[in-house]
């Protein structure tokens, strides 16, 4: 037996005008889960502390609740002390119940029609990870987009595409799918990350109906432009000055001894409209003896296609990318996009291994900047946090790069997916609410390491937003102005 | 109090397992139908959480009459024949039904429902989706209940059944979650509220296994068979401590897991050499006990379920559930063994039923777990959620060509159980307390193996404990007073039918049995009990 302390949400509504924070000390088994500390205190200190719980082995989604704030299943997560546990982000009942009813109603229904037989093996193989959701609603607690549209969650969409590759469903499952908000997502993999079936609802539901829709000409017409320009340029973003590519040779040889060697994928923001943050990036390994090998010859990594349903043009650009590496025998790729780097990582299959900057310059080891002075935050880019994994990184190379650095709370800019192209009010209410919690923060900068990110951002608050290698590359010259002196 | 709501149906079907929510469709093509769900449907109950699969002869190398052979001998010539015989002959359509609703059952590369091997069966016929079987079963049938016009009531809790003028069954009442009472009055009542292994302290129920249905259909005077067969899982997880007796499914021996001792030892060569680790589930579960008793058991109390020999990929795509779970404990059953101990599983007596579900009450249905006479002594896996199908079902259909009831709700019984939830208001004993008294007393004196001086002092225990006056803290908390009087009287019925039976049958030990005979060859049948009577039937035994 051990003892702990846990915070738990109280709220009555027939007393309560707010739920407010109770501190609970109990004592649990070694092991206990976090609902056996919510029983200790039911049966030990307030018999009407009220929630949802039935099968306690993470089979039938009763029991979710946040656990400082993120989403998990009471009987699976494991009680700590300290915890703050509090209902999901849904209209609550009393204590830690939420009204799950209306959005398990939005979950569409099978409309088997009468003489379909069984479906083949491979279908059933293609259903079977969409068909894993326990209806818990940790993604619809956790997904940002429902914060600001009327978007019925992840889980509703992930039920559309399990119906529209079943052969045996008569129902109209891509026109549902956008009533119920398929282009609102950002692919955030938010819904991912906290779902306890770790259901890929971006990669398997949501793209997925999207290339449905997309074969049946109900892309947004924004999207569309987009396909249409990658189509004639090789280019998702429109030049609008001489690009990366044009400004740089193949081969980037460092200032001193070379340490190392990568190919550069640029991608289109970086090449087309921001090549600043490139042509600084080139900088900061030139400066860390780091070779940069250039190909001109390649294109969109085709992000902005997948993401958005417009696959019909992708594996042409794939093998162009391939090619374009692996003619010139090179074996690691550095990325400075979050999305091209997510993408080449996992929409590919490359005979060479995907880095992005941050785990370059991590491995390398890089010399030390002098520290800027400035109160920096760090923003996570959805494509390098969920879909790369990589936290630790970035966070380190900037805190040796600032006088100070602070956390801010992780969520979305609402750029990606297509959202900030194509439903640009939700994109700009994300915005905003970065913009809010970059405030809270008191920061002076705000970092990130993705161009989309970094772009939308400075969109929506006044505070300077940087790229990472930026912030390196200025911490150089602070040094070498220091130097110089 | 009050009722605050009155609710009247032609069909009343109360529980949303496999066996309630089955009912409600087959009933709705008559009109009527209310279904009331302790939990938000899909959400409650055991089918859910059912891993294994759905037992039917899908395969003409297979056959009905194996099946029917099976379940008897599985269940020790306990069963009812006319029962397994319903069971066995509608388990392949009940199948096509769900395959006709959308349900993704695995599938052969030959577009036939793919089947695997159980403990007890010749032929592999359990079907399965993964290891969420249940979890499948019971969101198509959620989805095709949508496309009837039933009326689904959730998170209502039926507390007790009640009878009109005439004795019959006329409806129920219920608390809502606020702990309201609503009245539900209809021709014909379906009791589908499943099993109430939670009375044991280690059990692999869901929170709403409580028995509620064997001691609802106990007061209002059914009569109940054989409810000392509580099945014993042999498998069950043994840590953490809160965990223990969440199960482990048998399609982790059914995919070739094997069973050792702490000594390394695969034990299963001592108990049942031709059937090993596929042996019936009482077989193995006495095994893997005694290996425990006898100190040849882990630190933790079980033994050692092995699949590491298994290739990756079988393990990650037949039991991922099995590797999900075990890993959030911090356990990758690709590289190491699970530990195990039997857990108590599912209640294989209950309500005593026709083959069209009738009850020994007028107007009152029952189905699933909650009736008894389908598995006898012991059930086979992957039986149970084909008796849900088959006699939820049956049940739906009587209960739906039931006629309109002559006598109206006896409003002097109404107003019994309204007092009686008054009376919670002045109790003085915790229920919490109350109820891990009774699960300690059930698992200690009345578990796997038992002995009539065990048993008597259980009963004696249990009676005190059923005597307290349960104290409820708010309305809210009425539910749980009454649940807790509900597994106090499933407790009790066990222990008094456990007393009944001096033998040693399928799930059923006593140490101190006097009368030892083959299954086949035994001179007992069904034990039997109600208000108004208790005992032991006998049989005609050939030879």
């Amino acid at each position: 037996m051990k003892t702990i302390t846990l915070a738990v949400s109280r709220f009555d509504p027939a007393v309560d005008a707010e739920p407010h924070l109770e501190e609970y000390t109990v004592r649990v088994n070694e092991g206990a889960r976090v609902l056996h500390a919510l029983h200790a205190i039911r049966d030990e200190h307030d018999p009407t502390l009220t929630y949802r719980y039935c099968c306690g082995s993470g089979q039938c989604g009763s029991c979710a609740v946040r656990v400082d704030g993120t989403p998990a299943l009471a009987c699976m997560a494991e009680a700590r002390d300290g915890m703050t546990v509090e209902p999901l982000d849904l209209p609550v009942v009393k204590d830690l119940t939420v009204d799950m009813e209306p959005v398990i109603a939005k979950i569409a229904r099978i409309c088997p029609s009468p003489d379909a037989g069984l479906p083949a093996k491979e279908e059933i193989a293609a259903i079977k990870p969409l068909r894993d959701c326990i209806e818990c609603l940790s993604c619809v607690s956790a997904c940002p987009a429902l914060q600001v549209t009327d978007f019925a969650g992840p889980t509703v969409l992930r039920q559309e595409m399990r119906l529209a590759l079943d052969p045996r469903d008569s129902g109209d499952r891509i026109t549902d799918a956008i009533a119920k908000g398929l282009f609102y997502c950002t692919t955030c993999k938010r819904c991912t990350e906290v779902c306890p079936k770790e259901i890929d609802i971006p990669g398997k539901a949501i793209e997925k109906l999207r290339e449905v829709a997309n074969r049946r000409g109900l892309t947004l017409p924004r999207h569309r432009e987009v396909a249409q320009l990658v189509r004639e340029t090789g280019r998702s973003v429109e030049r609008t000055q001489p690009t990366f590519l044009e400004q740089v040779p193949e081969v980037i040889e460092p200032d001193g001894p070379v340490r190392g060697e990568v190919g550069f994928f640029v991608g289109c923001m970086f090449n087309g409209r921001v090549p600043q943050t490139a042509l600084d990036a080139m900088e900061v390994m030139k400066r860390n003896g780091i070779r940069v090998l250039v190909p001109h010859d390649q294109v969109c990594c085709g992000s902005p296609l997948i993401r958005t349903g417009q696959t019909t043009d992708v594996e042409d650009l794939k093998r162009k990318n391939i090619e374009a590496f692996a003619r010139r025998g090179i074996t690691t790729v550095m990325t400075i996009c979050a999305g091209c780097g997510a993408t080449l990582k996992n929409d590919y299959e490359t005979p060479f291994t995907i880095k992005d900057v941050t785990e370059v310059l991590t491995e390398y080891g890089i010399e030390p900047p002098a520290k800027l002075d400035v109160r920096a935050t760090y923003h996570d880019p959805c494509h390098l946090l969920r879909g790369q994994g990589i936290r630790d990184q970035p966070r380190a190379l900037l805190c040796n790069a600032v006088r100070e650095f602070v956390e801010m709370p992780s969520q979305c800019c609402g750029a990606g997916g297509g959202v900030r192209s194509g439903i640009p009010e939700e994109a700009k209410a994300l915005g905003a609410k970065r913009d809010e919690a970059v405030k809270a923060t008191g920061a002076d900068v705000v970092v990130t390491v993705c161009p989309f990110c970094e772009f939308h951002i400075a969109d929506c608050t006044d505070v300077p937003v940087k790229n990472l290698v930026t912030v390196l590359l200025e911490g150089y010259r602070k040094k070498d102005a220091k130097t110089g002196e | 109090m009050l009722v605050d709501e009155s609710v009247d149906a032609h069909v009343l079907v109360i529980g949303s397992g496999g066996a309630g929510v089955r009912a409600a469709i087959e009933a709705s093509r008559y009109g009527g139908v209310v279904l009331v769900s302790k939990t938000i449907a899909g959400k409650g109950g055991c089918t859910t959480m059912a891993e294994g699969g759905f037992n039917a002869v899908l395969r003409e190398a297979d056959s009905i009459d194996v099946h029917h052979e099976d379940t008897l001998k599985g269940g020790a010539y306990l069963n009812d024949p006319a029962l397994v015989d319903a069971l066995v002959h509608e388990a392949p359509e009940r199948m096509n039904d769900l395959v006709r609703w959308g349900a993704v059952f695995d599938v052969t590369e030959d577009r036939q429902v793919a089947q695997r091997p159980f403990g007890g069966q010749r032929f592999p016929r359990t079907c399965y989706a993964g290891d969420r079987t249940g979890h499948e079963l019971i969101m198509t049938l959620l989805d095709r209940l949508d496309a009837t016009d039933a009326q689904l009531y959730q998170e209502v809790s039926v507390v007790d059944l009640v009878p009109d003028e005439n004795g019959a069954i006329a409806g129920a009442i219920a608390l809502d979650r606020d702990g309201s009472p609503v009245l539900f009055s209809a021709d014909a009542t379906v009791l589908a509220t499943g099993g109430g292994t939670q009375v044991y302290d280690i059990s692999t129920n869901s929170a709403a296994g409580t028995g509620d249905g064997f001691a609802m259909g106990y007061r209002a005077g059914a009569e109940l068979i054989d409810m000392e067969m509580v099945q014993f899982h042999p498998t069950g997880a043994v840590y953490p401590y809160d965990a223990r007796g969440r199960l482990v499914t048998e399609a982790v021996r059914g995919e070739g897991g094997i069973l050792l001792n702490a000594r390394r030892e695969r034990f299963m060569e001592h108990y049942d050499p031709a059937r090993m680790e596929l042996s019936t589930r009482d077989v193995v579960a006495r095994a893997i006990a005694t290996e425990v008793l006898e100190g040849r058991g882990t630190n933790r109390g079980g033994v050692y379920l092995d699949v590491t020999h298994l290739p990756a990929e079988t393990i990650e795509t037949r039991l991922p559930v099995m590797l999900e779970q075990f890993l959030a404990f911090g356990v990758d059953i690709r590289r190491e063994p699970m530990e195990v101990a039997p857990t108590a599983h599912h209640i294989m007596g209950g309500l005593r039923i026709t083959p069209e579900c009738r009850t020994t009450l007028s107007g009152l249905f029952a189905c699933g777990e909650v009736s008894g006479g389908v598995h006898g002594a012991n059930r086979l896996g992957g039986n149970a959620l084909a008796e849900t199908q088959v006699f939820g079902k049956r049940a739906g259909e009587s209960a739906g060509k039931a006629p309109a009831r002559g006598g109206r709700v006896d409003q002097t019984r109404v107003d019994g159980v309204l007092r009686m939830l008054d009376g919670f208001f002045e109790g003085a004993a915790s229920p919490a307390a109350v109820r891990k008294d009774l699960k300690l007393t059930m698992w200690n004196q009345a578990g796997i193996f038992r002995t009539a001086p065990d048993l008597r002092t259980a009963l004696g225990h249990i009676r005190r404990l059923a005597d307290q006056r349960l104290c409820a803290a708010s309305t809210a908390n009425l539910l749980e007073c009454c649940t807790v009087r509900n597994m106090c009287t499933t407790a009790s019925l066990i222990v008094r039918c456990a007393l009944l039976r001096p033998e040693n049958r399928g799930a059923h030990v006593r140490r101190d049995a006097t009368v030892i005979t083959e299954p086949a060859m035994s001179p007992f049948c069904h034990t039997y009990v109600s208000l108004a009577r208790e005992g032991i039937e006998r049989r005609e035994v050939a030879g």
